[in-house]
Formats: C-alpha cells, structure tokens, sequence
C-alpha cells in the first residue's frame, strides 16, 4: 500500500506540483488541490491511472472560514485505495468546474449542491428543481439557515395541543411539583 | 400517421413505484421516449438535524435513511465514528454485526423477492417472501427490540450481547429459509412470464455501468466482479469464505441471477459467523454523550447493501455535533441519472421492473 501511495503522489506531484498530499493510515490518501485542477485533475485519475469509479462527492459548509469544501472520493478496484480530491470555494457567489462529463451521476450531486448550498457549476444544464419546490429562501442546508426559525415561521402548532408544547410545563401545572434541577437545563 | 406523444405520470402514489417518487414519462404508443424522475415527497432534512444533534442522537436517524434495510446505514455511522475517533470495536462485537448486516440483507432480498415479482404481475411469491421475512424480523425483534429499525450497531459496538439460544434459533431460520429458496426458484426462475418480461429489458451494459457509477448487483449483473466485502472488507469480511456471484447480459434476468445467488452467500456467511463467533464483551463504553466530542477530522467508510455500495462521509469539527454527515446512497445514483436513461426505450409496462431491479429506494436519494 505505501507503495501505491508514494507512486501516486509521485504521478500527481509531476502534473500537478502545487497540489499537497496527506496521508492516512489504511487506504486512504488525500489531495489538497486549486478548484480550477480538479476536472483535469479526476480525468488523469479515471484515464491514466485507472481510478474509474467515484464513489462520492461530498459538499462541507465551513461558515466560519467563509468556505465551501467538496471532497470528490475516488476509488481503483485494482490498487485498492481511495483518493480524496478536496477543493475549497469561497461562500460568496461559489463557482465550480463541471465534472458531468467525466462521470454520468456526478449531475445528480452538483444538482444537489446547487439547491442545497447554492454552488453554480459552469455551463450545467439541468433542471433547476431535485427535492425542493419553489424555494426562495437561502440555499437550505448552508449552516446559517436556521432550520427551527423557518418552521416556526412556516408551521403552525395543532390548536387543542397548547400543552403538549413542553411536558414538564404540563406535568408541573398538573402536579404542583418542581422539576428537579438535573431537568431544568432541557426546559423551556 | 406520425404518432404524437403523451405524458404520463407515475407516481408519487403507485403500486408499482417503490417508494414516493415520481416519473414523468413522454410516451409514443407504449414506447417511452423521455423519462424524468421528480423526487422530493420524502425529504426529511436529516442530514441537517444532525447537525444539531449530538454525536449519539444522530446515530438513531442514521437507519431511518432508507427502510428496507437499515443497517448498513447504522454501521457505517458507527464505523465513520470510530474511525474518526480511532476507538476500537472488542472482536464479538464484529461478529455480531456482519452476522445482523447480513441477516438484513436477506430480509431485503425478501422484500427484493416480492417486489420484483410484483411488478410484472406475480403476487404469490412475494405472498411467501415477505411472509418469510417475518422469521428474521421476529429473530430483529428479540436482539434489538424493533423489527425495521433497529438501533443496534453503534459506536463502540453494539447494543447488548445475544440472548440465551439465540445462535440455534438463527440456524434454524436459516434452515428454513434456505429450503424456501428452493420453492422460489421453481416458481420464478422457472416461470416463462418471469423469463419473457425480464430477458433483454432494462439493460445496462458495461461501459454505461462503468460511466454512471453504478454498483452492486446491478453492477455484478454486466459481469463485473465488484464487491466492497471483498475489495475494501470492513468487520471481519475478509476472515469469512464467499463467493460473489456475476451474471453476463446487464439485464432484468441477469440481476435477479446475481440476487437470487448473493441471498445463499448471505445464509453461508450467518452460518459461518456463529461458528467462529469468540467470546467475550460487545461494546466499549462511549462516554457520556452530552460531553462526548470527537477530535478534528472525517471519515469515508462504505458498506455492501443489497441496492449496492453506501457510503457514508462524516465530517468533525471537534465539537459535540457532526459538522457534516453525507450519505451515498446506492439508489442515489440509480435513481435519476441512470433510470432515466435506462427508461429511455423501454415499454410503460416495464418501469415498475426496471425501478425494482435497479433497487431505486426515494428515502435514500433524499434523505
């Protein structure tokens, strides 16, 4: 496995010098690599290097560094690794290369990101709509959408259930006993 | 006489969708031209209420990901988190969770049983499978308590240890089961309906397969031996002898070939797993979990599921909740890309077929 591993960074380093590598125990092997690399990038993986499948990309919100992260995973059924390719993009207006080309299901997840965390992708052509309808709020799953304020503000409580809301309130009210002090941090 | 199209609408509510999904299909005579999935019924948002829940409360969404089998959802999440944590899992812990991991594959394959069959019209057999899912549903109920959703394998290992006898009542259902196998075959495989409705419909070829990301039976049904218990083995898959079976043709007919026969790879492995099983604890105490945090890092751990590879990537910021918890689901990827393409072509008749073959499971592309 080590092998494989310093082969492959060897391989990637001599195309691509400013990409940094970490390793980790097992097969597993990441790439730190610029944005604008990463379709020539996976296509030198798929076609030179034989890592045909993609097994995911995975999108992070890192609110507090004003980044989006994407982790496309990559795995050779016949060296046995996985290669994490990790590219960062800013929050504000985040633009993607489009990688539909290289992989067919990659259009379901930049469909995904797109209406969940708001990355474009250049020249995408797909439907705008997967799981939402109609959706004018911030993308949803960014992390300073707050999920409670929207469903308080989008629902509306049950009439008839006013004291299900908290059922120790209930239970005191019904009682006359005091919540133990252990509970009092969880209430309302 | 040009023929002109029209639009059909299957779904969201239809017998023959396996789940809340809609295809929208242009059709000219029964030929479909155009298919376009619309998912979006069953959207719960999971992925981000674990992002406010900690480590342990997350754990118990992770199985309602997709119900037909839960839990390979489970023991990805306990994988991912102790992976990320470098906790280790004792060795019958291992044991006991390839031994569920497989008993829930074959209740999945008995849904897979009825499903399959059901949608071209041939209800007795999925009369007796899911009748006999219930056995390994009742053997659930006694270990975890709950008969779909389980809650068992979680970080550190799993839950409880067996109970008294429970080894002698698996072999027996496995028994059972396996003599029921035999009564399956004759009324499917052997069925002309079954062999004229599934020979030569929805196929995939290989470099379609390759070029769609496609995995598991679907996969194994082009002909390509791919299976991640053998090539990335997690647990202790890579001690247990068996076979993954291949068909040639990447139709209907081949990937039922390849289910038919990973079902009896499932009841060798159970039989191997309680033979070898050692003794000793199952679980290494997680600590309290409203102070549990996990340090800096993430983790990509994927599991076999009888839809195929599911993975799951868990990212920690060394706080108390998940940063990011993604799942791939298998049907993610069946589901819309290829199931469009694959629908491209084919008779109306045939897309329940299609969507059950590709194992297309809507909780898991939304989650």
């Amino acid at each position: 496995m080590k092998e494989i591993k310093s082969k492959l960074v060897e391989a990637i380093k001599a195309t691509y010098p400013e990409a940094t590598e970490k390793d980790y125990e097992g097969n597993r092997l990441d790439f730190y690599v610029n944005k604008q690399c990463v379709p020539s990038v996976l296509t030198y993986l798929k076609s030179g290097l034989g890592y045909i499948h993609l097994s995911h990309i995975a999108f992070v919100d890192w609110l507090e560094e004003g980044e989006f992260e994407l982790i496309y995973i990559v795995w050779s059924p016949s060296e046995k690794l996985k290669v994490f390719i990790r590219a960062r993009v800013e929050r504000e207006n985040p633009l993607m290369p489009n990688i539909e080309n290289i992989w067919r299901q990659a259009n379901t997840y930049q469909r995904e990101a797109r209406e969940m965390y708001g990355i474009q992708f250049e020249s995408f052509d797909a439907p705008q709509d997967l799981m939402l309808e109609d959706w004018e709020d911030i993308p949803p799953m960014r992390r300073d959408f707050d999920t409670e304020a929207y469903a308080n503000k989008t629902y509306f409580h049950r009439s008839g259930r006013e004291d299900a809301l908290d059922v120790r309130e209930a239970i005191i009210e019904r009682s006359r006993e005091e919540i133990p002090d252990f509970a009092k941090k969880y209430s309302r | 006489m040009r023929e002109k199209a029209t639009t059909l609408y299957i779904g969201p509510q239809h017998p023959g969708i396996t789940g809340n999904m809609m295809v929208r299909l242009k059709v000219e005579g029964d030929t479909i031209v155009k298919a376009t999935t619309e998912v979006g019924y069953l959207h719960r948002a999971f992925e981000k209420l674990q992002e406010k829940r900690n480590w342990l409360q997350s754990f118990t969404l992770m199985c309602r990901f997709c119900v037909p089998e839960t839990d390979p959802m489970e023991e990805s999440y306990a994988r991912a988190v102790e992976t990320i944590e470098g906790r280790e899992v004792p060795e019958r812990a291992k044991y006991i969770r390839v031994m569920v991991l497989e008993l829930a594959r074959l209740a999945s394959f008995m849904l897979w049983y009825g499903g399959q069959n059901g949608s071209l019209g041939l209800y007795t057999i999925g009369q007796w499978s899911v009748g006999d899912r219930n056995y390994i549903l009742d053997l659930f109920e006694e270990l975890t308590g709950g008969r779909v959703y389980h809650m068992y394998i979680w970080p550190g290992g799993v839950r409880r240890d067996l109970p008294k006898g429970f080894e002698q009542r698996v072999l027996k259902t496995m028994d059972y089961i396996e003599k029921r196998l035999d009564d399956y075959d004759d009324i499917m495989f052997n069925n002309a309906i079954f062999k004229k409705r599934t020979q030569g419909v929805g196929i995939v070829d290989k470099e379609t397969a390759i070029e769609y990301g496609v995995v598991g039976a679907v996969l194994r049904g082009t002909g390509i031996k791919s299976d991640i218990r053998i090539d990335d083995p997690y647990e202790v898959y890579d001690k247990l002898d068996f076979e993954v079976p291949t068909a040639e043709g990447g139709d209907i007919w081949a990937r039922a070939l390849v289910r038919r026969q990973e079902a009896r790879q499932s009841i060798r492995i159970v039989r191997q797993v309680i033979a070898d099983m050692p003794e000793g604890s199952v679980y290494n105490r997680i600590p309290n979990p409203q102070k549990w945090t996990l340090p800096k890092g993430d983790a990509y751990v994927r599991t076999e599921s009888v839809r195929g590879e599911i993975g799951l990537y868990v990212a920690s910021d060394g706080g108390l909740y998940p940063r990011r918890v993604h799942l791939r689901g298998a049907a993610y990827v069946h589901g819309i890309t290829l199931l469009e393409d694959v629908l491209k072509g084919s008779n109306v008749a045939d897309v329940s077929a299609i969507m059950n073959s590709l194992g297309t499971c809507p909780p898991e592309i939304e989650r």
